[in-house]
This record gives structure tokens, C-alpha cells and sequence, in this order.
């Protein structure tokens, strides 16, 4: 074979085998840093504001598309929607009255027990931005980051309850992990009961999983599972999921319960975040004090 | 090919070249190049990956270009396309980047060999080469993540490698247009 590029006697910079060896070394660095630590967490928060504009642009053709399906089934949608509304209204009003009662009750309670902190949740509304393709992880991206006052560890919620938890922000954008993401563990109880349990995302898709029941522990298919307030940062009271079955197994003496989520994060657009206090949340040294 | 050779005529250096060479390459025009990588970068942002067979395009213009015009386009291209890739993905920081290196070092290897075969030898080699490096990246990907991915990766990179000579013929047609006009004008 005839060589034809005698150019490439003069080599510039270190021949592409050492370049090779060197950028795989430093791939490899990155992976394993990246998957023990948090120590990155800067540096890929950089490129994601760099690529930020270039998603922009990528997804304003779809962007558009919704806007104008939008604006032709406006009247369609509205009517619909207000239809629900309406339905929803009449069903809230009773609670509303019930729940105003309750908060006036509880506030003055409150104030005998001297307890001054603020109870009422402010929230931001997000919309998705897109969902990652990753194959190993359950994600959403929103629209809105540090700038509309998101902060990772803020809980994410829909109609149907906890969604999940915002997990990485940037300026413009915030990165939620889903319940069924298994990063995700978030304290839970038994509406039932009070039994107080802790939720973690499932091997089986679309499922969450409470581990470490007792064999004997009151827990049964159909029982309702609700945030229990415990550690702070999910307020009490969120629906999480309802139980499908129960393994119990007599030679360990554990159970372990399998629950599906009760909020669809794969139908809707938009979620709200709970702007909850995310650095005073009480850690677990704080709470080994109370103990 | 012989209108190559009648061109080589007319320039001074370009006539040094022996009559039955292999085809002779222009280069591609850098803003060329570098828009087409910015533009499969920018397509694959769109959410149209979440189904996993997907072809993976920048890595097929990335590839292509390693081998074309390996004094732009190299290792290091790939591995800050791959970073990118990573973060858009929310994927752990290197897993793109170690693929698209490994494929760009491969295509830069066979450089030699494959520019002188036709477009479907080369996407014959090029098919091994992307299967090593998705199933490199799968496996540390399924490793670290302590889940296994399933096999629709392989996919990915069999479709990757078929799109390789619709590539070819998209990626060259500046210069195919060049050489056309070339022919009117002589």
C-alpha cells in the first residue's frame, strides 16, 4: 500500500496513543469520583449552564408545536378543564371550610405552646424541560432553578402526591429524581395506622418498595401510605402510594411491602416544588440528640 | 476518477500525484465540519434517544470526521462532545466521554486502511469498533449503576453503523458538489 501523507512525520503534540491512554485515565477518574462523591458536582453544573442555550434552541421547535396545539384546542381544553374544576370545587368547599376550622384550631395551639414558626408552604410552579434519556436512572428536568429560589433536597409534588425530589440545580434549570428512582428514600407512614415506615425506589419499574417491616409489622394491601414528617424536609400529610402486596418471610422475620406511587410523573407537564427550608432541615446527628 | 486526475493536471503539487491513486481528498471546509458536529450534537439533545435503539448520530459524525479529517477532529473532540453528552443525559460524568474517545481512537487507527475502501467496507469495520465501545460503556455504566441495562445498546450501534454510507454521502456533498463543478468547468 502506498503512503501518501508524509506530513505525518512531523508529529504535533503526543501521538494519539498517548493521548488515548491519558483521556481514558482521566475518563476513568471522572466516572469513579463522579459515582462516589459529590466532588464534581461544580464542574458539571458549568457545562450545564453552558449547554443550557443549545436545549433551548433544540427543543424550541417541540416548545412551539405545544403552543400552538395549545392555542387551537384552547377552547376544547378550557372547557374541559373547567368542567373538572368545577366538580373539584364543590368537592373542596366542604373540606376548604373544614380545613380552615382545623388551621385556626391548630395556630392557636400553637401560639399556647409557643411555637412561632411559619406553617404556610410557599411553592414554585415548574414546568418539564425534558426527560433525560437515561436508562439507569428515573429523572425530570423543570424550566426553573436556583434563580426562582429551587434548591436540591426541596420535594417535588402533583395532584396525586410526592413525585419526588429535586436533587440538582443550576440557575435556569432543577433535576428531580422520582420515587421510584432508587436514590430516593423518604419517610413515610400508614394512614391507617401511623405506622411509621421508610419508602426507597424499586427494582421493578414503577414501583416503591418499604423494606425492613417487621414480619408482624400492621401493614396490608390497599393501605394508603402519606409523608410522615419525619426529617424535615417532605411536609406530613403527602400521599406516596398504596400497598400491592406484602412479602413476609418467617425464616428472616422481615417483610417487605411494594407500593405504586399514587402521582403520575409521566403525565403531566407541570409539578410544583415546595420551597421547604432545605438547610435547616434537622440531619441525623440532630436528630440522634433528640433521642 | 479520471477527472480528478485531468484537475491534478492543471495544479502544480496536486500533479505529483501518481494517475491511479486512490481518490484524492479535499478537505472539508472547517466551519463544514464543525457545524455538522455542532448540529448532530444539537440533535441528540432532542428527546427522541429515550427509546434506546436510537442511533447514536454524534458519535457517527464524530467518527466520520476522525477518519476524514483526523487533524481537526480527534480524541479530544470526542471527549468533550462525550462530557456534554454526559450532562445533558444526567449520566456519570466520563461514561459518554470514555465511548466517543474509544470509537474516535478507533477510527483514527484505521484511518490508513479504510480511506481507500469503499463506504460499506468501511461501515463493516467501523461496526466492531462501535460495538467495543458501547459494550465498554455499558458494562462500567451497569457496573457503577449496579443495574444491567438490557441488550438494546447493541442495537444502537448496529443502526449507527448501517447510517455510516448515508453519512458518507451527506458529509461529502460539498465536495461532491466542488468536483462536479470542477468537471463543467474543465
Amino acid at each position: 500500500m502506498q503512503e501518501h501523507g508524509t506530513l505525518r512525520l512531523f508529529k504535533r503534540g503526543p501521538s494519539v496513543d498517548v493521548r488515548l491512554f491519558l483521556l481514558l485515565v482521566l475518563c476513568l477518574a471522572l466516572l469513579v469520583v463522579d459515582a462516589r462523591s459529590a466532588l464534581l458536582a461544580p464542574v458539571r453544573q458549568a457545562l450545564a449552564v453552558a449547554i443550557y442555550p443549545f436545549q433551548r434552541v433544540a427543543l424550541a421547535p417541540r416548545d412551539a408545536m405545544d403552543y400552538i396545539d395549545s392555542w387551537t384546542h384552547a377552547a376544547t381544553l378550557a372547557r374541559d378543564e373547567q368542567d373538572a374544576l368545577r366538580r373539584q370545587h364543590i368537592e373542596m368547599a366542604q373540606l376548604s371550610t373544614h380545613a380552615a376550622q382545623l388551621a385556626a384550631e391548630n395556630e392557636q395551639l400553637r401560639r399556647l405552646l409557643n411555637i412561632s414558626e411559619e406553617i404556610s408552604q410557599h411553592s414554585v410552579a415548574v414546568e418539564v424541560f425534558y426527560v433525560p434519556p437515561n436508562f439507569f436512572s428515573h429523572r425530570l428536568v423543570f424550566n426553573k432553578g436556583t434563580r426562582d429560589g429551587i434548591r436540591p433536597g426541596m420535594p417535588v409534588i402533583d395532584e396525586g402526591g410526592v413525585v419526588g425530589q429535586i436533587i440538582r440545580v443550576t440557575p435556569y434549570s432543577s433535576e428531580a429524581a422520582l420515587l421510584i428512582d432508587d436514590q430516593v428514600s423518604i419517610p413515610v407512614q400508614v394512614l391507617r395506622n401511623g405506622l411509621r415506615l421508610i419508602a426507597f425506589g424499586s427494582n421493578e419499574v414503577g414501583k416503591i418498595e418499604v423494606r425492613y417491616l417487621t414480619a408482624s409489622a400492621d401493614v396490608r394491601e390497599g393501605d394508603t401510605l402519606v409523608t410522615s414528617g419525619i426529617g424535615g424536609l417532605f411536609p406530613a400529610g403527602l400521599p406516596v402510594g398504596r400497598i400491592e402486596k406484602v412479602d413476609r418471610d418467617p425464616g428472616t422475620g422481615f417483610a417487605m411491602a411494594v407500593a405504586q406511587p399514587l402521582s403520575h410523573p409521566e403525565r403531566y407537564r407541570h409539578f410544583l416544588v415546595l420551597r421547604v427550608d432545605v438547610d435547616g432541615a434537622p440531619g441525623p446527628s440532630q436528630e440522634a440528640a433528640h433521642e | 476518477m479520471n477527472n480528478r486526475a485531468s484537475r491534478g493536471g492543471t495544479s502544480s503539487l496536486a500533479a505529483l500525484q501518481p494517475i491511479d491513486a486512490s481518490p484524492f481528498h479535499r478537505p472539508s471546509h472547517p466551519f463544514f465540519v464543525w457545524g455538522t458536529l455542532l448540529f448532530a450534537w444539537v440533535v441528540s439533545l432532542l428527546p427522541w434517544r429515550m427509546w434506546q435503539p436510537t442511533p447514536d448520530i454524534l458519535l457517527l459524525v464524530l467518527a466520520f470526521w476522525c477518519l476524514h479529517e483526523p487533524r481537526r477532529v480527534g480524541l479530544l473532540t470526542a471527549f468533550v462532545l462525550g462530557l456534554l453528552m454526559d450532562v445533558h443525559d444526567s449520566e456519570l460524568l466520563g461514561l459518554h466521554a470514555l465511548g466517543y474517545v474509544l470509537v474516535a481512537y478507533g477510527a483514527i487507527v484505521l484511518r490508513r486502511r479504510l480511506e481507500h475502501f469503499s463506504t460499506l467496507v468501511q461501515a463493516l469495520h467501523m461496526l466492531p469498533v462501535l460495538v467495543v465501545a458501547a459494550t465498554v460503556v455499558t458494562l462500567l455504566g451497569s457496573w457503577l449503576n449496579g443495574e444491567w441495562a438490557g441488550w438494546d445498546w447493541l442495537w444502537s450501534a448496529l443502526i449507527t453503523a448501517v447510517l455510516w454510507p448515508l453519512a458518507d454521502i451527506l458529509l461529502f456533498l460539498p465536495q461532491r458538489r466542488l468536483d462536479d463543478a470542477d468537471v463543467n468547468a474543465v
